[in-house]
């Protein structure tokens, strides 16, 4: 039964508007949902996933209206090639759009695609290749076969297709190697740009793919309303959109649906219901509306699709067995040489001349007081962030300076201090986040399904790290449901998805029962034997002592001492740093 | 909201939907932009529901009014609503151009009359099979900004600066207006745009001034249109300022003062109504529309917007008892009677004029329908 | 275009913009407060607008209700949380405060004092909107995200906008001026009621910098915008904090809705468009720093004023497409290296 609910659903778009009995207005008002719940979905993606907010989507569905509107009006274009050009002209603008405003973080964005969104409107109104104020009407209706979709019921199986193709696309797209960098955008784009995510792109994907599905939508605006204006179009309306999505629950894409289909329908009970209550002196519709808006805020803060389903379940991933190519077997020798390096933050000197070197096979400690700059030498090191002095070579090449999904690219792979595991994905979906530039699928082939082989062969990989690290049975869990140990241990398992040839590890004994303990110190030295460069920032003392061949002792931002641990140990400078600032 | 409230809710729509059983009504339904960007045109124009009457030729007669927010896709669905939902035989609305525009595909897909209670020429012509059910109450724009443009020559000013709203009654006067100018021998020096909530239009003020014009058009509804010409008096402005009939108010007075005196302005007759010649028919159905609008809503309060949805109903009015022949209300024969009535409307009189239809011409008004009128004394005085 | 257009065209932008920088400053002050983006600004402004100009007819405005409805169900839902001697200031606040102003308005509106106390009336009436909103949108919603805090703006600002139709009707109104005077200069002409706007902007400002710079309420208000969690920890209430930042933006919209009454006709839904203008500001003060926000506001003011004379047509276009360069500089010059939020 399970298995065929698209034939279902499909069954009932042809079918359900003729049920003998259904009032024909209710079709019209289920027409008004999809179009605006195909608009929410590409919110969901974008902002309720990516964390971007944008008060344009209208305007990109204004692209695509108008778009098909001047084709079909003024060069006798078919309606339906109407659509390839809707979808190109709404994904071109937001190609356009997003290249300038897209730099622009959190509520900065939110405020840059409202100023869009007003000069667009204006724009719209103004131009006479888009029919100024009063707009263009006569718009042919869609035609198949010598049928006419003028009735509503006809559009409904439309519209009904469209939406169920849009989230159909905007699943796969999700559950692709793309979405997974969209998915780790919000609240995790350093680790994703740590694994090789090029972050820009993924933010431009989002912003273009929710501006395609706006465009979808002013497709089939303009062929079935038959006429377009700059209301539709407006601030007000994508503020609509933006609404519908947060209160239907905008990280999960039925809430798009659920959202639209709430908000039409109050909106239209309202306006029959106010009346009776109230009379017909006032237009009380709307502030019962917003007042509506913000109780249900107040009671479902993260929407009201997570208060239906409480749980969703795991999405299952095909575990594939085909091996991943594996980068060459590092070279003994120098697998990291670190000079001079420097680093200030305003009138504070982070780092200052640090210098030390690591071999492949081998492991050292880098230990030091609270603030003793250690995490921010992680930081420079993987390409997070940039020194202002010093070289950084990576097997004898120099890589002073290079971004952090470049690093990434050269074998660099990390934990962090403050664990970085996104919240909204199980533990594979997050360690395979590690394997990003092991695959190469685009967004495209995800979308179609095209990626199916690929993604099989990076989660068998996924699997394979997360039974080395021994966590393969909590795969399906939510990432951050673990105890805070383990969730380091899966930070190590999606660093050795990479297949790095220099490993840093941020405290990863942290929070870590004895025998886990012995475990993970058992991988670690299993890993160097095979080649791998392993540099540790540590506070178990006992830990590293046992497990580093060396150790480099940090304090104020400089090296203090190096050496092997017995000899550390006896270091007048490193009691000095430890006792002065411990006491 | 208290239980009892809602059982009365839920009792009264049972109550509708076995009501339907008996004779059929005759169902007017309305979507006017009684919130939103043109609020000031719909509000009247739902107030002036109140005034209609309850029965026609012995029939009952059901209003039911939505608000579509000055929306055109709002307009559109509740368009379909009135139809789908509540059954009507006609429409009327909406407040705007684009939305009334927009409404004209639904009307002709589903054989219903409609009524438009916005301005523009193009709702109506060219007359085409979708425009066939499509109708308007107000004066065609271009009507009147031909007697503007008339005035103007006849005044004897060359040259006129115009201003208007940077939305579509804006557009559509300038479209309008810019011919009409021309025939009349009136040079336009420049064209500038202000948004309805502007607070300052000193920019297009000082442009217009230095273009040396004769005379200043504005093109605005309602008090937004005091700003530009407040402005240009206070900049030192001195000649003729013209206003559309969109400003045919008592708030435009309230807001305008006396900088507004001597404003000229084409307008539908029932502005000056009481100044009317009582040989004219138009004054007794448009004093008796006003004394009734003031008694509802308070004295002073009539406009020219409430009168327009009020003519839509006289003109179904007229319309009814052919309609009545061709079938019973609720019937496609009624519906398609009701419009086949409305176009053979003769002589009909409005609070706006007087309206002989044809089936080219579905507005219908001539010249008796605008009158030109001026502010003496912060009063509206009719000019000969 | 010659000098005295320039000078003029300068004096009108200056003085819309110094309008747009009081609700800049609102805005800037309750976001880094509250992080909260406070879309219903615009709202205070033309309610305050439109107070002032009915009570310029000597008849008590209907915004009254508002005041006095408003307050009731601010108390209603603050009041299951409190108990007590916290009930007891509730209760003044929201319930005998409009109550006082209520009977103080009938009382004097008739009397056709002038405008200073028709002002300082309008004011008493709009400003305590703000913290009633506060109390009723937002404290339930503390520590949601800055998103939904927008969405519940969205919201505050629909029902406000739908209210302020009922209480005010669609059309416009102007107040009485506070001042017929008219300064020349050369052959420049100066209205008072410009100097009033922009002395009061400038009062205003200088209020506000030794308010956060010198008292202890600025210092707790400073310290929550700078860390809420650490602010919380030293005993500074978040939700305390909120109100006062509430206040204050009740405060200074009120005003500058006073101020801008005389000079132009103020719309029910006007304050919309303000308050956008506000926003573009704002932004590019990056929501954070005020004298940036407040110089930003100016030039917004100017840039229309501007935009207005050469290509009225497209002057919304203009000013709501400058900032995007603005902001585009500002963050290619602060790179983000930490996440967000």
């Amino acid at each position: 039964m399970i298995r065929f609910w698209p034939v279902l659903v499909i069954i009932a778009a042809f079918g359900l508007p003729w049920l003998p009995g259904l009032p024909l207005f209710w079709v019209t008002l289920g027409n008004e949902i999809g179009i605006a719940a195909i608009v929410a979905t590409g919110l969901v993606i974008l902002t309720g996933i990516g964390g971007m907010t944008s008060f344009a989507q209208a305007s990109f569905m204004g692209f695509g209206a108008y778009a098909t509107a001047i084709l079909s009006t003024r060069y006798g274009v078919s309606p339906w090639l109407g659509l390839p050009a809707a979808l190109l002209a709404s994904g071109i603008a937001a190609l356009a759009i997003g290249a300038i405003t897209l730099r622009l973080r959190a509520h900065y964005l939110a405020l840059g695609t409202l100023a869009w969104s007003v000069s667009l409107y204006y724009l719209f109104g103004t131009l006479d290749l888009v029919g100024r104020n009063d707009g263009i009407s006569s718009i042919p209706p869609l035609q198949l076969a010598g049928v006419k979709f003028v009735d509503v019921r006809q559009s409904f199986t439309l519209i009904a297709l469209a939406l169920l193709a849009s989230l159909w696309a905007s699943r796969n797209l999700l559950d692709s190697r793309w979405g997974r960098a969209i998915r780790a955008l919000r609240g995790g784009s350093v680790a994703a740009a740590s694994f090789g995510v090029n972050i820009a792109a993924a933010r431009m994907l989002a912003f273009v793919y929710a501006a395609v599905l706006a465009g979808l939508a002013g497709w089939l605006f303009a062929h079935l309303q038959r006429a377009v204006n700059p209301t539709p179009f407006g601030l007000n309306a994508s503020i609509e959109y933006l609404l519908m999505t947060v209160i239907g629950g905008a990280a999960q894409l039925p809430g798009a649906l659920l959202g639209a289909g709430l908000v039409v329908i109050v909106n239209d009970r309202l306006q029959d219901w106010l009346p009776l209550l109230l009379g017909h002196a006032g237009n009380f519709e709307v502030i019962v509306f917003g007042l509506l808006l913000v109780l249900v805020l107040q009671f479902a803060p993260s929407g009201l699709w997570p208060l239906i389903a409480r749980r969703t379940a795991a999405t299952r991933h095909t575990i594939g067995t085909i091996a991943l190519p594996k980068r060459a077997t590092p070279a003994p020798g120098p697998a990291l040489e670190v000079s001079g390096l420097r680093k200030r933050f305003g009138g504070l000197v982070a780092v200052a001349d640090l210098t030390f070197s690591l071999s492949a096979r081998e492991i050292i400690g880098l230990i030091g007081p609270n603030g003793a700059g250690k995490s921010t030498s992680f930081n420079l090191l993987t390409g997070v962030t940039k020194p202002d002095a010093g070289t950084v070579r990576l097997a004898g090449r120099d890589v002073t300076g290079l971004s952090a999904p470049a690093m990434a690219r050269l074998g660099v792979a990390r934990s962090f201090q403050h664990v970085k595991l996104a919240a909204s994905m199980s533990v594979i979906e997050n360690v395979v986040l590690g394997a990003h530039l092991r695959g190469n699928a685009s967004p495209i082939a995800g979308v179609f399904r095209q990626d199916r082989a690929e993604e099989a062969a990076l989660f068998g990989e996924a699997m394979r790290q997360l039974e080395r690290v021994g966590l393969a049975e909590l795969a399906d869990r939510p990432a951050t449901s673990l105890a805070l140990g383990q969730q380091r241990i899966v930070e190590i398992a999606r660093a050795l998805c990479l297949d790095p040839s220099l490993l840093l590890l941020d405290e990863p004994a942290a929070g870590l029962r004895h025998a886990e303990k012995q475990a993970l110190a058992e991988l670690l030295r299993k890993l160097a034997a095979e080649g791998m460069a392993i540099l540790l920032v540590e506070h178990d003392m006992e830990f590293v002592m046992n497990l580093a061949a060396r150790l480099v002792v940090m304090d104020f931002g400089t090296r203090i001492a190096e050496g092997p641990p017995a000899e550390v140990r006896r270091n007048p400078a490193v009691i000095e740093a430890y006792l002065g600032s411990a006491a | 909201m208290p239980l009892s409230r809602i059982l009365g809710v839920l009792t009264v729509s049972a109550l509708a939907l076995t009501g339907a059983a008996n004779a059929e009504p005759i169902r007017i339904g309305l979507t006017l932009s009684a919130t939103g960007p043109a609020a000031s045109l719909g509000i009247p124009q739902r107030n002036s529901v109140a005034l209609m009457p309850k029965q026609m030729s012995g029939q009952d007669v059901e209003y039911i009014v939505l608000d579509d927010a000055s929306d055109a896709s709002k307009a559109v669905a509740n368009a379909r609503k009135l139809i789908d939902e509540n059954k009507v035989d006609v429409l009327i609305g909406s407040s705007t151009t684009p939305a009334a525009l927009a409404m004209i595909d639904v009307a002709a897909e589903k054989h219903v009359p409609m009524i438009a209670l916005a301005a523009s020429a193009a709702i109506i012509t060219p007359m085409d099979d979708r425009k066939h059910w499509a109708f308007k109450s107000p004066q065609n724009d271009s009507l009147m900004a031909e007697a503007i443009a008339a005035h103007m020559e006849k005044a004897g000013v060359k040259s006129v600066a115009f201003i208007g709203f940077n939305d579509a009654y804006g557009d559509g006067w300038l479209a309008e207006f810019t011919p009409a100018a021309a025939r009349h021998h009136v040079t336009i020096t420049t064209t500038e745009k202000y948004a309805r909530p502007d607070t300052s239009v000193t920019g297009q003020v000082l442009k217009m001034i230095a273009s040396k014009p004769e005379a200043v058009l504005v093109a605005g509804a309602g008090t937004p249109a005091a700003l530009p010409q407040k402005t240009l008096r206070e900049r030192g402005f001195t000649g003729v300022i013209y206003q559309t009939h969109g400003v045919a108010n008592n708030d435009f007075l309230r807001v305008g003062g006396k900088d507004v005196e001597g404003t000229i302005l084409p307008s539908g007759p029932i502005l000056v109504a009481a100044q009317l010649p009582d040989s004219n028919p138009i004054k007794a159905v448009a004093l008796d529309y006003i004394t009734r609008y003031d008694a509802a809503n308070g004295a002073g309060s009539v406009n020219n917007f409430g009168a327009h949805a009020y003519d839509a109903m006289l003109m179904i009015q007229g319309a009814v008892p052919a309609a009545l022949a061709a079938g019973k209300p609720g019937t496609p024969e009624f519906r398609a009677g009701l419009r086949a009535g409305l176009e053979g409307l003769h002589n009909v009189t409005l609070d706006h004029g007087v309206t002989t239809m044809s089936p080219t011409d579905h507005n219908g008004f001539d010249e008796r329908a605008r009158v030109m009128v001026t502010v003496k004394d912060g009063h509206w005085a009719l000019l000969p | 275009m010659d000098l005295s257009i320039l000078l003029i065209l300068l004096q009108d932008g200056i003085v819309n913009g110094a309008v747009y920088a009081l609700v800049a400053l609102c805005l800037v002050l309750v976001f880094a407060v509250t992080r909260i983006i406070l879309i219903p600004q615009g709202e205070f402004v033309s309610f305050a607008a439109l107070t002032y100009a009915v009570l310029d007819t000597g008849v008590a405005p209907a915004s009254l209700y508002l005041l006095c409805g408003l307050g009731a169900a601010a108390f209603l839902r603050s009041c299951w949380t409190r108990r007590g001697s916290e009930l007891l200031w509730l209760a003044l606040e929201t319930l005998i405060l409009p109550a006082i102003v209520t009977l103080i308005t009938i009382w004097l509106a008739p009397l056709h004092l002038g405008v200073a106390v028709q002002a300082i009336l309008a004011i008493a009436i709009t400003a305590p909107l703000a913290p009633y909103l506060y109390r009723l949108a937002y404290q339930p919603l503390a520590e949601a995200s800055v998103l939904v805090l927008l969405i519940a703006s969205v919201g505050a600002h629909l029902a406000l906008g739908g209210i302020g139709l009922l209480v005010f009707g669609p059309e416009g109104s102007r107040g009485p001026a506070f001042t017929s005077a008219i300064f020349h200069l050369g052959d420049q002409t100066i209205s008072g009621q410009s100097l009033w706007i922009v002395a009061l902007t400038a009062a205003s400002l200088t209020g506000l910098y030794l308010f956060f710079e010198f008292t202890l309420l600025g210092a707790a208000l400073r310290a929550t915008a700078v860390n809420r969690l650490g602010a919380r920890l030293v005993g500074i209430r978040t939700s305390q904090s909120g109100l006062i930042a509430f206040t204050l933006a009740g405060l200074l919209g009120a005003l500058s809705g006073v101020l801008i009454a005389p000079l132009t006709t103020i719309y029910y839904d006007g304050g919309f468009l303000i308050g956008l203008k506000g926003f573009v500001a704002a932004i590019i003060g990056a929501l954070a720093s005020t004298p940036i926000a407040v110089v930003a506001a100016l030039g917004v003011g100017v840039v229309e004023s501007f935009s207005s004379f050469w290509a009225s047509a497209f002057k919304e276009v203009i000013v709501f497409t400058l900032i995007i360069p603005v902001l585009l500089w500002r963050s290619l010059r602060h790179q983000t290296t930490e996440d967000e939020e």
